[in-house]
């Protein structure tokens, strides 16, 4: 297993092995029926993932890492298999208990950015805080601070229809980490972004988990953010494969 | 209901206000839904109540009442029963409709009575110290003759004041009298009873009834338990034959339950607006639903609960269906106070006289609008509200998902419908009209779970079709539909729905209508009809001299002459009086028409020369007298009880209660009424029937106020009298299609709107604003044809079932069912152009649209 460690831009600095994982996938198996046939598309995966560490799933379209990453999330149902996170058994919890954990435990980010429209971009970003049941000033106060972070201090009150495709993201990415979630999720954060607006994205999303310690999993098939990495996997054939197994494939 | 945050309040409020148009379509269908409710509500209420309080306003304190026979009560009774029974607590009463011409010829009851007996019976006539009557018109009331007392509210509504004079009108009779004084109740009930009443003396009502030596009732106070018990039998001992004592109560009672079956009739129309109103709200919300999936799915990515999201969209029902029902309030009120007037027109012709002039909005009534409407949307809303739940936490639900859910479910609906529709049959087959009416709507529901097979049937058969004829555009029309089956189907079946009713309602008034007419020509065979000026529309029971029918004999051209007298009897043991006819001659000449006799009609006449009766059809379905042979009832004569057997059931539709037929040699000898009521007269082969009627009105002009008709005037305002106690249904299904077709404009609203994207991406490749006009148009006329084509069959059995249960048991009448071919295209029709019309709309405003905003629009 390689982990590859970038110079410059690294968004975790250091690792500490000795610590459990925050991730644990055991034979975690999906598949989908499809005219009377089965197709799997995640095949009996045992994986771990370490805590603070940023994680990239590389992959085409429809090779099942946006799968595998809502699965690690909690909101789509494995077929086989488990999914631990800290000392939970995610795939084991019944459908409330699961919906709060993700409420407590999960930040997610999506590539079509998924802002609630009838919500400002502050009531936005304090949304998960509420569902926890805090207060809406305590959710605003977090909120403004991490909009600050974002460069969007000033459209606070704008609605997301009036927002940019990066700006809009820059509010997700805010989202993501207003209830100091253990884990972040990002299916194709860039995805729906041009070139330039994707990078300032990008850095602004590893840079904000860096410096709240948080673990970041990225579905993408963008290979540029793989120099930030501390460990890609290579999502094929149902299969996750590290760098080095590739090498060793494809010499 | 699990709690939902400030933020999650945040985004329900603001996604109704983001959605205008749906919300409003919400607001109008539960608006529309309570307004019908609330409007018949009052309406059925404000006539049993005015009848309610002017029954109490009339009996005041009285414990018992005593009536007697067509002849009412001999007055000495009332003498025998101060000076022989000693007793205090008992008032004379003589009381009928009469009309007061100044008074625009308004109904009012003419009440005499003795004012030193009154005291102890109602407390408004105390014409003592404590009065709001002035001294100087009591006294003229207790010394002068032919003086009246009336409400202040009625005298100052038409400009008259204490010393007016004002002519009433019994029958053939006119007669002057003058106002003594004003009556002023202090407390609104009494005052509403007061309305209708004018307060005469006895003997003064004597005169102008035609009662001299005779009251109609003896009202009395009777104390509790044993000691009224003993007083009572004393009483019976000393009544004359043909009299009767029963609680002041039970006749009132008895007599605003004959309109029961009329007001639950009406009500189940106004619940059908509503179950329309709930596929409006059930595709609103829907729509909402799958609209906001991907939102929906965020919100649970994001921790929000399954429980959270039912929640939020039954809190969105439930405030926007608190909106709706505010405004279906004060639409209700509105629409209530024309259909007061409506239902008391109605309730005067079939039942009993009534007039309404302030419409009272009881707080239950309104109570009662609010929660059923609030119901029925929470009831609309629950399943797309757990259709919510099921929104995966993540944004990879395809749209066809939900679409393939339905799909599957057909067979289960289909079942489902089916098992509703037997059960209903089940329902309908036992005898009590609520549980008929919910066979009924069970019918109607069960029938629209079968709409999204019979859409995918019909549509996969009818694409090649449409494809042929219209090119790709018809190929897309039929698959759109059947694409977005959860939506469609539920707008088909709401338009279904109101069709049906349609179809059947009016096949039944047309039926009913038809037998009517059938009946009139059969049983009225006379050529000219003359009788007193009436204030009830339907029964005649004004007493007219005897002499009058000599007169009509003897003049020329007139060939045969017959006549009826029709008074009300006791039964006894019940509370509602039986209507008695008694005929000289047959005027259907033997068209009569039965629904069983003992033999042809020659043999029922001749029975009925021998003491047997006629009873109607409506009248032995109302008691319960098994329409066979060997039947017999029960009358109270002048001669005490005597047992009648029963030589025919006819079928007549002049009297919802029913009436029983006797011949006059029986009539007289069970009877001291002379007195007559109409005369019907045949007049010579040859003779112009327009001459002998002038003939006639010349007679009696300035000597008698008589009404002269010949049979075919008589015919035709019987049935202006039959289209007006109908008007109310007609309004009500107007009504229905009204709330059908906001449906169908919304779902398609919807739809359309869903769609915004595909329709821009078409337009960008080509598409004509033409070409999308046909192919909307194309898809909301294929939605229309459906309706129609499947309100024929459910349409045919709503109008079986109305004809042949719902009507047997509400009136009892009998009804031949005709399914005239014009109520088929008619409803075709309906359907067609509704849903054309609320294809416009959308398919301008698409057309509008510029493809590029349409491309982006989420």
């Amino acid at each position: 297993m390689t982990v590859s460690l970038s110079t410059s831009a690294s968004p975790v600095s250091s690792l500490d092995s000795s610590k459990p994982p925050l991730v644990r996938l055991r034979n975690l198996t999906k598949s989908y029926e499809e005219a009377g046939h089965l197709r799997v598309v995640l095949h009996a995966l045992d994986t771990d993932i370490q805590e603070g560490q940023f994680t990239v799933l590389l992959g085409k379209s429809g090779s099942g890492k946006s799968t595998l990453l809502n699965l690690i999330g909690g909101i789509d149902v494995a077929s086989a298999g488990e999914v631990w996170i800290k000392d939970t058994c995610i795939t084991r919890l019944n459908e409330r208990d699961l919906t709060l954990f993700r409420r407590d435990n999960i930040g997610y980010i999506f590539q079509f950015f998924n802002l609630i429209p009838t919500l400002t971009a502050l009531e936005n970003i304090s949304l998960p805080y509420e569902l926890r049941g805090n207060s809406r000033r305590e959710g605003e106060k977090a909120s403004r601070v991490l909009l600050e972070r974002v460069g969007l201090g000033a459209r606070a009150n704008t609605y997301p229809d009036k927002l940019s495709g990066g700006e809009q993201q820059r509010v997700a990415i805010a989202r993501a980490l207003v209830h100091q979630p253990l884990l972040i999720l990002a299916d194709e954060p860039t995805g729906n972004l041009d070139e330039d607006t994707g990078e300032t994205v990008l850095h602004l999303l590893l840079e904000l988990t860096r410096d709240a310690g948080k673990t970041l999993i990225m579905a993408t098939h963008n290979p540029e953010v793989v120099p930030y990495a501390n460990m890609v996997y290579h999502v094929s054939e149902g299969k996750l494969v590290t760098d080095s197994e590739l090498n060793n494939k494809h010499p | 209901m699990p709690e939902l945050t400030d933020a999650l309040w945040r985004v329900m409020l603001r996604s109704i206000r983001r959605r205008p148009f749906q919300s409003v379509m919400f607001v109008a269908g539960v608006a529309l839904g309570v307004a019908m409710i609330v409007a018949i509500d009052l309406a059925n209420g404000s006539a049993s109540r005015a009848f309610g309080l002017f029954t109490e306003s009339i009996a005041g304190r009285a414990t018992h009442q005593i009536t007697g026979g067509p002849t009412g009560l001999p007055e000495d009774l009332y003498v025998r029963l101060r000076t022989d029974l000693g007793l205090r607590n008992v008032a004379p009463v003589v009381t009928a409709y009469v009309q007061a011409l100044e008074l625009n010829d308004q109904p009012l009851r003419i009440f005499g009575i003795d004012p030193f007996a009154e005291a102890p019976f109602r407390g408004y006539l105390d014409l003592g110290s404590n009065s709001n009557t002035s001294t100087a018109a009591v006294s003229m009331f207790l010394t002068q003759p032919n003086t009246v007392l009336m409400a202040e509210q009625l005298a100052t509504q038409y400009n008259l004041k204490t010393g007016d004079k004002i002519t009433l009108r019994y029958g053939p009779q006119r007669y002057a009298v003058t106002i003594a004084g004003l009556l002023r109740p202090t407390d609104a009930v009494t005052q509403q009873g007061l309305q209708d009443l004018l307060i005469t003396d006895v003997s003064t009502a004597q005169e102008l009834l035609g009662m001299v030596g005779h009251l109609t009732a003896i009202d009395l106070i009777v104390p509790d338990k044993a000691e009224g018990d003993a007083l009572l039998a004393k009483i019976t001992a000393i009544l004359p034959p043909g009299a009767t004592i029963q609680t002041a109560t039970a006749r009132s009672t008895a007599i605003s339950g004959m309109t029961d079956a009329f007001n639950l009739s009406l009500t189940a129309l106004s619940l059908l607006a509503l179950v329309v109103g709930m596929f409006l709200i059930y595709n609103t919300v829907t729509f909402s639903v799958v609209q906001r999936r991907p939102i929906l799915g965020t919100l649970r990515a994001l921790g929000v609960t399954r429980g959270q999201i039912f929640a939020l969209i039954v809190w969105e029902a439930i405030l926007l269906s608190i909106v709706g029902a505010v405004l279906g309030l004060i639409l209700g009120i509105i629409m209530g106070r024309i259909a007061v007037a409506v239902v008391t027109q109605t309730v005067s012709t079939l039942y009993f006289t009534v007039s309404v002039r302030s419409v009272s909005i009881p707080i239950l009534s309104l109570i009662k609008g609010v929660v059923i409407g609030v119901g029925a949307a929470i009831l609309a809303a629950l399943i797309p509200a757990y259709e919510a739940t099921t929104t995966p936490p993540s944004g990879t639900l395809k749209r066809s998902d939900i679409e393939s859910k339905v799909r599957r479910a057909i067979p289960a609906l289909t079942l489902a419908g089916l098992g509703i529709v037997a059960l209903s049959f089940i329902a309908l087959s036992l005898t009590n009209l609520v549980i008929g009416f919910a066979g009924l709507f069970g019918i109607v529901i069960g029938f629209s779970l079968l709409t999204p097979l019979v859409t995918l049937l019909l549509m996969g058969a009818i694409r090649p079709v449409t494809g042929r004829l219209m090119g790709v555009l018809g190929l897309m029309a039929p698959r759109s539909i059947i694409r977005s089956l959860s939506r469609t189907s539920v707008a088909v079946a709401a338009l279904m729905v109101a069709v049906s009713v349609i179809v059947g309602v009016s096949a039944m008034v047309g039926s009913f209508r038809s037998d009517v007419q059938n009946w009139l020509n059969n049983t009225i065979r006379a050529d000219i009809l003359i009788s007193p000026p009436s204030v009830s529309a339907n029964r005649q029971e004004v007493p007219i001299d005897p002499s009058i029918a000599t007169q009509v004999r003897n003049t020329p051209g007139v060939a045969m002459v017959g006549v009826a007298r029709n008074v009300q009897v006791q039964r006894p043991g019940d509370a509602l009086p039986v209507y008695l006819t008694m005929i000289d001659a047959d005027i259907s000449e033997g068209h009569r028409p039965f629904a069983w006799a003992i033999g042809d009609f020659n043999t029922v006449w001749d029975a009925m020369g021998n003491g047997s009766v006629i009873v109607t059809e409506a009248f032995a379905r109302h008691r319960k007298i098994p329409i066979e042979s060997g039947q017999s009832i029960t009358l109270m004569t002048d001669r005490g009880e005597h047992t009648f057997p029963i030589a025919g059931f006819n079928i007549d539709y002049g009297s919802d209660q029913g009436t029983v037929l006797m011949r006059q040699p029986i009539y007289n000898s069970l009877y001291d009424d002379r007195m007559i009521s109409t005369v019907a007269a045949f007049i010579k082969p040859g003779t112009d029937i327009n001459t002998v009627i002038q003939a006639l009105r010349e007679k009696f002009a300035g000597v008698q106020e008589l009404t002269v008709q010949s049979n075919r005037d008589l015919r035709s305002s019987v049935l202006v009298i039959f289209d007006q106690t109908f008007a109310i249904t007609t309004a009500l299904n107007l009504l229905a299609t009204v709330v059908a077709f906001i449906g169908i404009l919304s779902a398609l609203m919807a739809l359309q709107l869903e769609r915004t994207r595909e329709i821009g991406t078409m337009r960008a490749n080509g598409m004509s604003r033409s070409q999308l006009f046909r192919m909307t148009l194309l898809e909301t006329g294929l939605m229309g044809s459906i309706a129609g084509i499947m309100s024929l069959p459910v349409g045919s059995v709503l109008a079986w079932v109305l004809v042949y249960i719902i009507n047997v048991r509400s009136f009892g009448w009998t009804l031949q069912l005709q399914l005239r071919p014009e109520f088929f295209v008619q409803a075709v029709a309906v359907a067609l152009i509704a849903s054309l019309l609320a294809g416009i709309y959308p398919a301008l405003r698409l057309g509008r649209i510029q493809p590029a905003i349409a491309i982006r629009s989420e």
